[in-house]
């Protein structure tokens, strides 16, 4: 049983003070045993801040990140399942699911966590699932002004994931479960 | 046990010396733990006149007189060759098994035979033993597999209803109810179906009837539990084999979550680890493959009359763990009024200073292992139960020293009782038995 919050796009300060308090409240350290993060934080205090939460930190970079030093893409083995990380805005069309399955195949991975759309979305294709946690402050995207706050917590046991949605809609978090298993067959 | 002489108005030294004078049978060298020194005693014991014979208290006869006689000859022969001492262990385990084959097992006479320690070479009667005393097995030997059978398959349950995390709960409930007939495992593309979560039953949640914030608050206690059992007895390889590392988690997490008012208490473990071993060293291998679940209701039988010492509520009032050191002071008070002077009031060494780790880990950190397991073998088989034996004890292991401690001050009594020195436990045993009667509230 291995908790794993993915979230990003924060755009602190630039386009978000801070993250919705109801967030802030639930994400307590010693509950969670990674952090991956698609990107555009953008600075170090919300670093400092996701390390306090969970010292296993995994950043990509996104474009408007302030430190340079991560890595454009990345990945990582939680139990079963390779997972990769990457921002987002590298792939075009944004948010194409078919070029997010290019992605993946590239990087060899079951779950491809990707952000910049701000957008919560869970595809499925052969290649395997593609999660995405939107905004954790709801910041406006590049496409959009309307954007719910949102992350993911992902519970990685054996070969399944329970992914949890959390969302802020009207000022209450919303929780909703996306239930799947890992396949011979994900994997070619 | 020991008659004060009457008082007189002007106290004469022999009167007075006679008053702090020890029973004769005290002094004799054969109890004391160090080589009796040429000083002579520094209270006066040697040149007051010796009081008058103490009326023995009245304990069942036939108990004294087979203890007292086995230690008799015992005494006899240790003086002459080793030879003679197989020959007593090995009537003592014929005596055992004779005992243990009965098909209604006469617990007096068990525990009469327990007292006297089961001998080396019974590593197969030991566990037997322990279960039979500790009323794990009832005493008609035809239910004994249908008793084996019932405790161990409510274990299984145990195990299964404390033991899996929230992940493995909530799948095993909709599995359950066959929530998920729509087949997760679809080879269809496309978004990922999205269901309500219920009953605020997410991982960050903190409603009160969550599982998971349930588990997090445990989460601390089940730390704890793992450090210590990562930490029993490192000398033995017995407790460094993972298996029976796991074993020992699992009965302490069970036990910590059946029993809410006291949870897990530090030391714990140490009380855990000798009933262990004893079990899953059994030669028999379905007993020795079922160790963990016998070792679990019988470890919860040894603390049921210790329980009120580990609560910490109950520190201050007339059942916890204050309370029972001040009964063994009580206790010590009775037997050997000069030493206990000597400690509370002249050196101020209390008993929560040295006894607290004594009562609560019923001494299994005071000995070796070996010796240890000796001396539960006795305070299971008292027929008086564990609590006040171990309190008999206990006062025998000062009253065993006491040439040591009237000599010492605070700091080399402190010393002396912290780092107990190695004793014949046959002597330490006799006296415990000597100071039977009822324990002084």
């Amino acid at each position: 049983m291995v908790l794993v919050l993915a979230l990003g796009d924060l755009h602190v300060p630039h386009r978000a003070s801070d993250l919705p308090a109801k967030f802030k409240s639930m994400l307590v350290p010693g509950k969670i045993q990674h952090i991956i993060c698609t990107g555009n934080l953008c600075i170090k205090e919300v670093h400092d801040y996701l390390k306090s939460l969970c010292p296993d930190l995994h950043i990509t970079r996104g474009e408007y990140d302030e430190d340079a030093r991560y890595p454009e893409t990345k990945t990582l083995t939680i139990g079963q399942f390779k997972l990769g990380l990457c921002h987002g805005h590298q792939v075009v069309p944004w948010g194409d699911l078919d070029s997010l399955a290019m992605l993946q195949r590239q990087l060899d991975v079951d779950i491809l966590v990707t952000g910049h759309t701000h957008q919560f979305k869970a595809y499925k294709h052969e290649g395997g699932v593609v999660i995405n946690p939107g905004s954790a402050t709801g910041a406006y995207s590049s496409v959009t002004y309307d954007v719910n706050p949102s992350f993911v917590l992902m519970d990685i046991d054996g070969l399944r994931v329970v992914v949890y949605v959390y969302e802020l809609i009207d000022g209450e978090v919303k929780v909703d479960k996306i239930d799947f298993k890992k396949t011979a067959t994900m994997h070619a | 046990m020991r008659k004060k002489p009457p008082p007189s108005p002007a106290p004469a030294p022999a009167a007075r010396a006679a008053a702090r004078a020890v029973p004769e049978w005290l002094n004799s060298p054969l109890w004391s733990a160090s080589t009796p020194s040429a000083a002579p005693d520094p209270y006066g014991a040697d040149l007051s006149p010796p009081p008058p014979p103490p009326p023995k208290p009245p304990p069942p006869p036939s108990y004294e007189q087979a203890v007292g006689s086995s230690r008799r000859v015992e005494e006899e022969e240790d003086e002459e060759e080793a030879g003679g001492g197989a020959a007593l262990r090995a009537h003592l385990l014929a005596d055992f098994k004779l005992a243990l084959s009965k098909k209604l097992v006469n617990m007096g006479e068990l525990r009469r035979l327990a007292c006297l320690g089961v001998p080396d070479g019974g590593a197969g009667v030991r566990p037997l033993v322990w279960k039979l005393l500790l009323g794990y097995l009832p005493t008609e030997r035809a239910f004994w597999p249908h008793e084996l059978e019932k405790k161990r398959s409510q274990y299984s349950a145990y195990k299964d209803e404390f033991l899996l995390n929230p992940s493995e709960k909530i799948r095993r409930f909709e599995e359950l109810k066959l929530l998920r007939k729509k087949e997760l495992n679809t080879d269809n593309i496309g978004l990922l179906p999205r269901s309500k979560v219920t009953n605020e039953e997410h991982p960050l949640s903190f409603g009160k009837s969550s599982l998971w914030n349930q588990y997090f608050q445990e989460s601390e206690i089940l730390e704890q539990i793992d450090r210590d059992v990562k930490r029993t007895h490192p000398e033995m390889p017995f407790f460094s084999a993972k298996t029976n590392q796991e074993s020992l988690r699992r009965i302490l997490i069970i036990f910590s979550k059946l029993n809410p008012t006291i949870r897990y208490v530090q030391g714990m473990n140490e009380v855990l680890a000798p009933l262990f071993y004893v079990f899953k060293n059994d030669p028999d291998p379905s007993n020795s493959a079922s160790a963990e679940a016998d070792t679990f209701f019988c470890f919860v039988e040894l603390l049921s009359g210790f329980k009120d010492n580990y609560c910490k509520h109950l520190d201050n009032s007339e059942v916890g763990i204050r309370s029972t050191l001040s009964k063994l002071s009580q206790l010590l008070k009775r037997h050997d009024e000069e030493l206990w002077r000597h400690m509370e009031i002249t050196t101020k060494v209390y008993p929560q200073y040295y006894a607290f780790r004594w009562i609560t880990l019923l001494l299994t950190m005071e000995f070796s292992f070996n010796v240890c397991i000796h001396i539960w073998d006795a305070i299971l088989g008292d027929p008086e139960g564990p609590p006040d034996t171990l309190l008999r004890i206990c006062c025998a292991m000062l009253i065993l020293v006491r040439r040591r401690l009237l000599a010492g001050d605070f700091t080399a009594n402190i010393q002396l009782l912290q780092h107990y020195p190695s004793t014949n436990i046959d002597h330490l045993l006799h006296i415990a038995n000597r100071l039977r009667g009822s324990v002084a509230s």
